[in-house]
């Protein structure tokens, strides 16, 4: 009887709303060397996650078990670490609230779209992502360029309408940061900091896999002094 | 006056010959039921004709169960045609079975024939093999058989235990010398592991290399699988005829084996069913070590379960659907649910029932008086069985019999319990939130308040014993203090998927579980004037050991979404905005048997129950597939 009411328990919990927070987060010297943090918050989801976790199986596949996840994020963080151009790279894992962060430092923005387009194709079981051959970081010391691969968009057409309504509820942050001021940037949804060394555009994951330009920008930095 | 006299004689020997002729052909007459084979141990039988004075074919064969019933039926291969254009008699009844033996596994349906030749338009994968039985034609596809007897049809397949088929090729296989056939390709452990996180197809490569034979092989030897593959296709064929014999020479049928079945069978309802679980356990898997290292105590268990029976009748009403199922059972077994189930009604669950819950049920036995009986019924059995572990186990039973004080113990827990779910409700909860610094966009974590939606459901269990439960909760509130005492209720703090609070209420006889704050903080001595009504109460406090309620309009709207793709969606929504409500009840337990009564009242625009129990029907059919 016992399982019986926590089977219907957690059955019902998949009615639940859930929403997902992604800070990307990108500092660049003026050497182009740099710190990237990438943050996925899903404490307003942790009922929902909880209850998944709980189940074997969902929509007719297998659910991984906690260790699994640990350990499949353990592997990302340890090939990330051996990738050439990448160092200090810690995961902070809380699995109370889920929430992730990774960072990382990179000799240069080659580096360290290298590592993670290596490592991601490493974990996928997809052989040759096509989307990963776009260039989503530019750098040539004066301008910084941002785009995002069209992946998501092709992604998101198989998503349910209550999927595509959870995503609505999401956050998605990017932001740029400088050793200089920046002079402008071409994205009319992007706010610059007070301080003006940073740049950052909000919006949220449904906005972004329907229009991928949506965090396309090019920020100018005002002129290096000698 | 002769010539009179003649005729009226002539007359009369013709009446009595057309009488003689129609009551032959009545007691005679092959009907589909008559080709169920023995092995069935589950068979649910449509009685057509009633069901279709009220169901158009058009609309029957619409339904998605009808459509794979079709494709069962007619393998793919005529498409666009329908039930309607297969020549099927639904005159006779179709009778759906399964069953599973020691030995092999049966499946398939028998039904009426009407017209051959409209049947054979639409059976075009099946040939027509010689038939070794008198009066009986034999059809064959690739994986079923189809045997026509008269103007009646059975569709049929036979597959082998893997057990069987297993064991037979191993043997064949070590007979010729050959070594362990698993280590042939060269796939070790890691690389046979299920994928964690997602399925894929093998590589090309790995294709081939299942197929292409090695150099040292002889092409003239089967490999370890395709000797499988044989051993299977000779034994479907050697138990086929096994059971064809039984069937059709010995004339030994489902109807004629079991007088339960035969007798159900008479009933004029819409549908009947029929497991016989007796059987059903002598072939479950688990019981295979029991088989094997305990007979004598398996053989007992079997004794146990014999005359062990569900028979079902499924009733259509203008506005409502109504199941019956009789739970039948040897005397012994017997002996423990009436003990268990002669319990007296603890009226203090209703008034924690709130009369707008979304579904409740109310459960009834008697623990102490079940544990009694079972000692008595049981024991003897376990202490016959001369095997050490079986001995040390009875004597430990036997000491803790002596030694527990089992008033304390079925005071504590009863056995009588209850179950609600309250809909869902916000519950307050926190969230990790971002909050940047406008001057340098750095970020801090922040935690605040949330909301979530949460299905509420409450557990109680009836108890003479509360301080019992206290005693540990004063002991875990000692340990943790995500345990609190407040005064009228307990509550553990983020309990529920780590995030929500569980409540507990120990009161008025009754231990309850619930994550209903409403319920713990507000009404923790019942919902007094918002409590059940007398009406429904009486209901509940009438019904046997055990009553259940479902709003279904309202739990339709619950279903978890995530569950099901979008077609099965797309079935649930159509049920939504009818309103129904399903009862269970339950009678007296004797003996021998229980009686189980689940009705589904509705109100709503359809034409008549037998479509609302169809619709019901293909949602359940869609959802299991």
């Amino acid at each position: 009887m016992k399982n019986v009411f926590y089977l219907l328990f957690i059955s019902l919990t998949f009615t639940l709303s859930s929403c997902i927070e992604i800070i990307d987060d990108i500092a660049i010297k003026n050497d182009g060397s740099g710190t990237f943090k990438y943050t996925v918050n899903l404490s307003s989801s942790k009922i929902k996650i909880n209850s998944i976790l709980a189940l074997d199986s969902l929509e007719g596949r297998r659910v991984p078990s906690l260790e699994e996840i640990q350990q499949k994020v353990a592997a990302f963080k340890s090939k990330l670490e051996g990738k050439p151009g990448i160092s200090n790279v810690t995961l902070e894992e809380n699995y109370n609230e889920y929430i992730f962060k990774l960072k990382c430092d990179f000799t240069n923005i080659s580096a360290l779209q290298n590592a993670l387009k290596e490592v991601i194709q490493e974990e996928s079981k997809e052989k040759n992502i096509a989307e990963l051959e776009h260039t989503w970081l530019s750098w040539d010391g004066q301008k910084m360029g941002r785009s995002v691969p069209e992946f998501t968009i092709k992604k998101t057409k198989e998503f349910k309408q209550e999927e595509i309504d959870r995503l609505k509820e999401g956050n998605y942050t990017s932001i740029s940061r400088f050793e200089r001021p920046v002079e402008k940037f071409d994205n009319p949804s992007a706010v610059l900091s007070s301080n003006k060394l940073a740049v950052m555009i909000k919006t949220n994951p449904f906005v972004l896999s329907q229009n991928a330009d949506v965090l396309e920008n090019t920020i100018y930095l005002s002129p290096l002094k000698n | 006056m002769l010539n009179l006299k003649a005729l009226n004689f002539s007359f009369v020997r013709s009446a009595v010959l057309f009488i003689i002729l129609f009551v032959s052909s009545i007691s005679f007459a092959q009907r589909s039921e008559d080709l169920i084979p023995k092995d069935a141990v589950t068979v649910f039988s449509i009685n057509n004709f009633t069901l279709l004075q009220k169901i158009s074919l058009d609309d029957l064969v619409k339904y998605e169960f009808m459509e794979e019933v079709q494709q069962e039926l007619f393998d793919g291969s005529t498409s666009g045609k329908t039930m309607k254009d297969s020549g099927i008699d639904f005159d006779q009844k179709l009778n759906v079975f399964y069953g599973k033996g020691d030995e092999y596994e049966v499946s398939g349906f028998t039904f009426g024939i009407k017209n051959k030749a409209d049947l054979f338009q639409v059976f075009d994968d099946f040939e027509q093999i010689e038939s070794p039985y008198e009066g009986v034609e034999f059809y064959g596809s690739y994986f079923n058989n189809l045997i026509i007897k008269g103007n009646s049809a059975l569709l049929i397949r036979v597959e082998p235990t893997m057990e069987k088929v297993d064991a037979a090729t191993d043997s064949i296989w070590y007979a010729r010398g050959n070594e362990n056939p698993f280590d042939t390709y060269g796939l070790d452990e890691e690389e046979n592991k299920e994928d964690v996180f997602e399925e894929e197809m093998p590589e090309e490569s790995d294709i081939d290399s299942y197929n292409v034979p090695s150099l040292g092989e002889d092409p003239n030897q089967k490999n370890y699988y395709e000797l499988r593959d044989s051993v299977q296709v000779v034994m479907q064929a050697a138990f086929l005829d096994k059971l064809c014999t039984e069937l059709l020479i010995r004339k030994v049928n489902l109807v004629n084996y079991d007088n339960r079945f035969a007798q159900q069978l008479t009933h004029e309802s819409e549908g009947i069913f029929y497991l016989d679980n007796s059987r059903s356990l002598q072939n479950a898997q688990g019981l295979w070590y029991f088989e094997t290292m305990f007979p004598t105590l398996y053989e007992d268990i079997k004794e146990l379960y014999t005359g062990n029976v569900m028979l079902g009748d499924l009733i259509l009403h203008e506005s409502s659907v109504e199941f019956k199922m009789e739970a039948r059972y040897g005397p012994e077994l017997g002996s423990i649910y009436e003990k268990m189930n002669d319990s007296k009604f603890d009226k203090h669950v209703l008034k924690y029932i709130n009369k707008n819950n979304t579904a409740y049920f109310t459960y009834n036995v008697d623990m102490r008086e079940a544990y009694e009986q079972a000692y008595k019924v049981i024991m003897p059995i376990l202490t016959d069985e001369k095997n050490v572990q079986i001995s040390t186990n009875v004597l430990t039973i036997e000491l803790l019999n002596e030694f527990i004080n089992k008033d304390a113990l079925f005071n504590t827990y009863k056995g009588s319990m209850f179950g609600t779910f309250n809909g869902i409700k916000k519950i307050k909860t926190t969230k990790i939130e971002f909050s940047y610094d406008e001057e340098t966009f750095e970020y801090i974590e922040k935690e605040v308040e949330a909301e979530e939606d949460l299905p509420i459901f409450t557990l109680g269990f009836t108890t003479d014993r509360g301080d019992i439960p206290e005693k540990v909760l004063n002991h875990l509130s000692r340990l943790t203090s995500r345990f609190k005492n407040k005064g009228n209720y307990w509550v553990y703090e983020d309990a529920i998927l780590e995030a929500a609070p569980l409540y507990m209420l120990n009161k008025n006889g009754l231990f309850i579980f619930t994550n209903d704050e409403d319920l713990a903080v507000n009404h923790s001595d019942g919902y007094g004037a918002e409590a059940l009504s007398r009406t429904e109460a009486k209901k509940s406090k009438k019904s046997g050991f055990m009553y259940g309620y479902i709003d279904w309009a309202k739990a339709i709207e619950k279903f978890p979404r995530d569950f099901f793709d979008e077609r099965e969606n797309e079935i649930i929504d159509a049920m939504r905005g009818k309103t129904g409500a399903m009862h269970l009840t339950t009678s007296e337990t004797t003996k021998e048997k229980t009686t189980f009564e689940l009705i589904y009242s509705f109100e709503g625009s359809y034409e008549n129950s037998g479509k609302y129990l169809l619709d019901l029907l293909n949602s359940i059919y869609v959802m299991s597939k």
